[in-house]
């Protein structure tokens, strides 16, 4: 609420309805109170209905044992337990820290680059930023399925460069599906692929906030190129990117579609994320109870993040 | 009057509720799916099945019968086509628990939901009399305690597809008839530069279809016919594993062990490999789209083992959800479409890629006009349920859906040794049989 006076002053000088007078609808809906309430209203149910119940339900239902068409039995922490002693679960865990980690260092860096360029002046340089946009705007499952073919031992994109530049022979490329180890870089590189233009204009947005003026100064002060970057660009960029960090940590380790379409989770699991294996658990084998508990098991991540991003918000 | 400084002008605030609660009516009552009144003709029956990877039976379906029923009988069919690829189970699943508008289709895994299927033992058993009986392996999976939930329809068989060209010019000249022989065929083969390409990533079916054929013609199971005991770790488990890392090794394609369902027909398709295990599909795109491929691709059954010769199903069936509104109608509709009026076309239509499970057509006509589609319905005879021997429950699809069995043989390819893949998958299933 406004202290301001001047502001108080132009309020109207009074919302309540004096005593005695008959109650009139539209006056109660004048009152601030209630008309903020009444525009909230809608958000707020639309939120519970769709985040808040799904929500709560999938936290019920992580502690119970629901089989598809079944009822449900109260097994406590039963489905923890059994997602503890399972193998393919930690296997997912640790894939989805190492798919996280990896994927947003390299958004970061590659972002960080891209914005630095699109920040300069040369020719068709909007058309070049449209253009960058492309991978964040084609839908996720059409781009996958290019890469696919770009992935292709035989016919694909990569192993055609390798064979033309003599570095393999014919059929004897890599295999960037089959092996687990290229299996992940490869998931890894289309997740960055993906995600990189929505750093690189964040990024970008933040660069335009910095006053030519520092520059100047900075320069006339004797800084170099590096010199400049590192004591004037990057502390001020760094509110910028400590946000499209967050939010790239939160919609990395949550990726679902990317994995589900180019591997499957496989080979061997060797891609198989949380999201995907909660996924395979809870609605492929039918087992609600144990894959709404893996999925919750992704939480707390979440929750430490978010109470960083929080945290972070509020100092600055 | 005050006005909120936001909305001075055209509308005002009264005006711009009622706008608002005027499209919150008219959305909601668009989006309500109300149930009809036990006495009301069905407008509509909504039936839904996964697209066909052979294009004539969805236009068959959509042009022909649902047309036909119509005329008949004015009730609406609202077909509801889900994309091939696995994602049905899931979709099935998700209908099954939201009470999804839709009131009959392909049920596809029904072992996980059976409880949610109507009991349709009349039709089955109707169609059955009817039409020659039907192939006893399927009843493991359509009836349940006793009750039929499900109405067989057909198999996509699942055989060995090779290039006859290629096997001939490497002088083999009939296709191996062991798994042993698969094996020298193939590095011969891969030596001349044409790899087989057999599937073993986290797909749903060219996985399954010569894996779990090959274990068991090892004489390896997975669970016994008690359906609790856990009989995987063995040493003709061990001996078939050993044998897919070799075969991997010296016969395939590198990329094979992560491949999803529609890499084999790719691959195939655009000459990388001379040999995978898949659906008839791979030879109708050859023949329609590349006629000298069509030429040269034939079709064999799978090799035998040391304990013979083993196909699995990749079975369609048809049931009834039990939450739709009017069973009298969902019932109606399938049997009408049973009914050799109906039925027969249909198979027809797609080159009988759905082998029927009714006796009746094991000596139709269409099996005759392309012969190299003929091992394919032997795979009636010698096909099993992916479970087998073990009953085919929801704990038997919860080892197809985590790919416990797939993943022990793709991690034995990736350099993981026999006992501890094996162990791998005893962990696996102790987590579902307990």
């Amino acid at each position: 609420m406004s202290t301001n006076p001047v502001l108080e002053a132009a309020r109207p000088a009074t919302r309540a309805v004096p005593a005695g007078r008959p109650f009139r609808l539209r006056e109660w809906l004048e009152r601030e109170a209630v008309f903020s309430w009444l525009m909230l209203t809608p958000p707020l149910l639309f939120l519970l209905a769709f985040l808040g119940y799904p929500f709560c339900y999938g936290v019920y239902l992580s502690f119970v044992k629901r089989p598809v068409a079944q009822p449900a039995t109260f097994v406590g922490l039963g489905n923890f337990v059994n997602l503890w002693n399972d193998a393919i679960f930690w296997q997912a865990v640790w894939n989805t820290f190492r798919f996280t980690a990896a994927a947003t260092v390299l958004k970061l860096v590659g972002g960080l680059g891209m914005a630095l360029v699109m920040h300069q002046n040369f020719k068709l340089k909007g058309m070049t930023r449209a253009l960058l946009l492309l991978p964040f705007i084609v839908p996720t499952v059409l781009s996958t399925v290019a890469w696919q073919w770009i992935f292709d031992p035989g016919m694909g994109m990569f192993n055609r460069l390798l064979m033309f530049f003599d570095l393999v022979k014919q059929n004897q490329g890599p295999s960037w599906l089959g092996n687990p180890t290229l299996a992940m870089v490869s998931v890894i590189l289309v997740n960055t692929w993906r995600g990189l233009p929505f750093f690189g204009i964040t990024i970008l947005a933040g660069l335009q906030t910095i006053p030519d003026e520092l520059m100047e100064s900075a320069t006339i002060d004797g800084a170099g190129t590096w010199a400049r970057f590192r004591y004037v660009t990057l502390p001020l960029l760094m509110p910028v990117i400590f946000i499209v960090t967050t939010f790239s940590i939160i919609f990395t380790f949550f990726d679902f579609q990317l994995v589900y379409v180019l591997t499957g989770g496989g080979p061997a699991n060797a891609t198989h994320l949380m999201a995907t294996y909660a996924y395979s658990v809870g609605m492929s084998s039918g087992q609600l109870g144990m894959g709404s508990a893996a999925a919750l098991a992704m939480v707390p991540v979440l929750g430490v993040v978010l109470l960083m991003m929080s945290s972070y918000v509020r100092r600055a | 009057m005050a006005r909120y400084h936001g909305f001075e002008g055209s509308t005002s605030r009264r005006d711009f509720l009622k706008l608002a609660a005027a499209g919150a009516a008219s959305a909601s009552a668009g989006a309500t799916w109300r149930p009809r009144k036990a006495d009301a003709k069905p407008a509509q029956i909504t039936f839904m099945r996964e697209s066909s990877y052979v294009k004539e039976f969805d236009e068959h379906f959509k042009n022909v019968l649902i047309p036909r029923y119509q005329a008949e009988t004015g009730i609406k069919i609202v077909y509801e086509i889900i994309a091939a690829g696995g994602s049905a189970v899931p979709r099935t699943v998700a209908i099954v628990e939201s009470k999804a508008p839709v009131d009959a289709g392909w049920v596809q895994q029904e072992w996980l939901y059976r409880e949610g299927l109507l009991d349709v033992s009349d039709i089955a058993k109707d169609v059955g009399k009817q039409q020659g009986g039907w192939y006893s392996e399927i009843e493991g999976l359509s009836v349940w305690e006793g009750k039929w939930r499900s109405v067989p329809f057909g198999n996509i068989g699942q055989c060995m597809v090779y290039r006859r060209d290629w096997f001939d010019q490497a002088g083999i000249t009939a296709f191996p008839d062991t798994w042993e022989e698969f094996l020298e065929a193939g590095t011969k083969l891969k030596k001349a530069g044409h790899p087989y390409g057999m599937s073993m990533g986290h797909g749903f079916a060219d996985n399954n279809s010569w894996l779990l054929p090959l274990l068991w013609g090892f004489g390896g199971q997975v669970v016994a016919k008690d359906g609790k005991t856990i009989t995987l770790d063995s040493a003709e488990t061990a001996r078939a594993v050993d044998y897919v890392r070799k075969l991997y090794k010296d016969a395939c394609l590198d990329d094979c062990v992560g491949w999803l369902d529609p890499a084999n027909n790719k691959a195939f398709l655009t000459s990388q490999i001379s040999c995978t295990n898949n659906a008839m599909s791979i030879l109708i795109s050859a023949k329609r789209d590349l006629p000298d491929m069509g030429k040269v691709t034939d079709h064999a059954p799978n090799p035998k083992g040391p304990k013979g010769r083993f196909h699995s199903f990749v079975p369609v069936t048809h049931g009834i959800f039990s939450h739709t509104p009017d069973p009298a109608a969902a019932k109606h509709f399938l049997r009408w479409l049973m009914d050799p009026k109906q039925v027969a076309a249909w198979y027809r239509s797609a080159q009988m890629y759905h082998a029927p499970f009714l006796h009746a057509y094991d000596k139709d006509e269409e099996w005759n006009k392309e012969p190299r589609f003929k091992p394919y319905q032997k795979v009636l005879e010698t096909g099993k349920l992916v479970s087998w021997p073990a009953p085919a429950d929801r704990r038997a699809g919860e080892v197809v859906n985590k790919w416990i069995v797939i993943d022990m043989f793709a991690k034995a390819c990736t350099g993981t040794p026999t006992k501890t893949v094996i162990a791998d998958g005893v962990a696996g299933l102790k987590q579902i049989y307990g």
